[in-house]
């Protein structure tokens, strides 16, 4: 569990990232974190993490001040950055130097997600390329069954038989007892994989909300033309109309658009709040 | 499960050090006792026993323990290796004494087994190559000796290593990138700035300074002679006390205060 009450953080007084942003998220789903390049998507990892440190308000993880950094907490949560650290190490010799601060970490599971991810073991890590040590550190983590994982951009270098590859294995090991979060501006490499949607932008939260939320409050269609414009949350042109995202009126069923989501929210932020705070 | 310190930890975390960066610990040891050795061998050449000795043991014990100091914290010139250090389920306590044991415990004990067996031996040989059977034989044999571990220049270069060591160590949290060289440079600025600020203030108490001696002395020209004006013998003791012991206990001390408190 992530709690977030009145959190503020900033690299520079005077310039804050995220102010007063309150935010409870509970294990049991995959979070999509979305946001532009520089939105603070790695700065909210990284607070979540203890690696920075709020300047004002509460954040407890797990039961933990992140901040503090204690071992029984560090066990309880993996954070892969978006570019991964291996040392100069095989497959084995990495296994056998990490895996033992994390007390739930499985070998069996470790190998499998090795194969899975087509990770083959061919001497040391360093000479792996950037996607393959991307996907062993992936599936390392994974091993670990930390109750928490936070992924920064982590299609980011990935091929695209890897990526559906990454999209499969996490769908398949995830359990209701944890917590996977992702951090992306690749949002197409999130579809059909994350159950809760985080919009954040200018330091501000502009969505949290579940997939099914979203479709209870959301239609994303296809239209031939655009009736009224006021209605519409975001339109784009598309081979048969238009693509548009606007208010489920009707309780019709459609599938979630990341991307046109993304842009519905960030391009009109007054009006996604008025729709998703409507009861 | 202990928060602070587990030895079982300590020494996965140790281990782990090791392991995954030997160059950078075992290497660069490795690499300092081998450049001790030649700076011995030509300065032995060069300019004798003495000198030899006195070069090596203060390049060996204090330059090579702040070369080494500088990789011991050395995580954070990349995002991806300064996450993976701070996240790693270890207390700072251990990631501190890691530090501590390697740079602070563990290579000085090697340097001085290691310099005291390679001074010992040449010394020997030394002696064994004289001619006993030589008027000088006493006089040669007598004028090498082995370095004394216990004895002033010893003891003044133990203090340059706490102070040293400590300030690389201290240097290495706070500067992520090329630590050694900015802990390098932020010496001599300290240095430059004492030495001249403690000029500066001498030349306005007294218009005919000689030499001025941080936190020690003032030398004057009076007519042709010069005079010196030391500090008392309380205020010298407690200005060299403070720089030999109490400021490398805190530059060591320093490290774990900022290893629980770096943000990355």
């Amino acid at each position: 569990m992530i709690e977030i009450k009145n959190l503020s953080f900033g690299y520079t007084r005077k310039k804050p990232l995220y102010k007063d942003l309150n935010l409870k998220l509970p294990v049991g789903s995959i979070y999509g974190l979305l946001g532009k390049n520089g939105a603070g998507k790695s700065t909210l990892l990284k607070n979540f993490t203890g690696l920075l440190f709020p300047t004002k308000g509460e954040l407890m993880v797990n039961g933990f001040i992140p901040k503090k950094r204690l071992p029984s907490f560090l066990q309880t949560i993996y954070f892969i950055p978006e570019e991964v650290y291996v040392p100069s190490l095989t497959i084995n010799g990495y296994k056998k130097l990490f895996a033992p601060f994390y007390p739930l970490f499985n070998e069996e599971q470790f190998y499998n997600y090795l194969d899975v991810l087509d990770v083959q073991d061919k001497g040391k890590l360093k000479t792996f390329s950037f996607g393959q040590q991307k996907k062993f550190i992936i599936a390392f983590a994974l091993a670990c069954n930390t109750k928490i994982l936070l992924l920064d951009e982590p299609t980011n270098g990935l091929d695209i038989p890897s990526k559906i590859k990454f999209r499969k294995l996490i769908a398949s090991v995830f359990t209701e007892d944890k917590m996977i979060f992702i951090s992306t501006h690749q949002i197409r490499d999130l579809d059909n994989l994350i159950d809760h949607v985080i919009i954040v932008d200018n330091g501000e939260l502009l969505l949290q909300a579940s997939t099914a939320e979203i479709t209870q409050k959301l239609s994303f269609k296809i239209v031939d033309t655009i009736a009224d414009e006021n209605e519409i949350l975001y339109a784009e042109p598309s081979l048969k109309g238009s693509a548009v995202v606007v208010e489920n009126t009707t309780g019709e069923d459609s599938k979630i658009n990341l991307e046109y989501l993304f842009n519905a929210i960030t391009g009109n932020p007054a009006k996604a709040k008025s729709i998703f705070h409507k009861n | 499960m202990s928060e602070v310190f587990s030895i079982k930890r300590f020494l996965l975390l140790f281990k782990k050090i090791i392991a995954e960066r030997p160059t950078q610990t075992i290497g660069v040891s490795a690499l300092l006792l081998v450049l001790s050795f030649i700076l011995y061998v030509a300065a032995k050449t060069i300019a004798g026993f003495g000198p030899a000795q006195n070069l090596t043991f203060i390049w060996g014990l204090a330059g090579g323990a702040f070369f080494l100091s500088s990789f011991m914290f050395g995580y954070f010139n990349t995002n991806a290796s300064g996450s993976s250090y701070l996240t790693l389920p270890a207390s700072f306590l251990e990631k501190w004494l890691c530090g501590i044991l390697m740079a602070g415990i563990l290579y000085p004990l090697i340097f001085l087994f290691f310099f005291h067996t390679m001074d010992a031996a040449f010394v020997t040989a030394y002696h064994n190559g004289l001619d006993k059977a030589s008027l000088f034989y006493k006089q040669q044999y007598e004028s090498v000796y082995n370095f004394d571990l216990n004895g002033i220049i010893a003891w003044k270069v133990y203090a340059l290593f706490l102070q040293l060591t400590g300030v690389m160590l201290t240097g290495g949290l706070y500067f992520n990138k090329i630590p050694f060289i900015k802990t390098g440079l932020a010496i001599c600025i300290i240095v430059l700035v004492i030495f001249g600020v403690n000029w500066l203030i001498a030349n306005a108490f007294f218009s005919n300074v000689n030499d001025a001696g941080p936190y020690d002395h003032v030398t004057l020209s009076v007519g042709k002679q010069t005079g010196t004006l030391i500090l008392p013998t309380n205020l010298e003791n407690f200005f060299h006390i403070t720089i030999a012991f109490i400021i490398p206990v805190i530059l060591w001390f320093l490290p774990l205060l900022r290893l629980r408190e770096k943000e990355f």
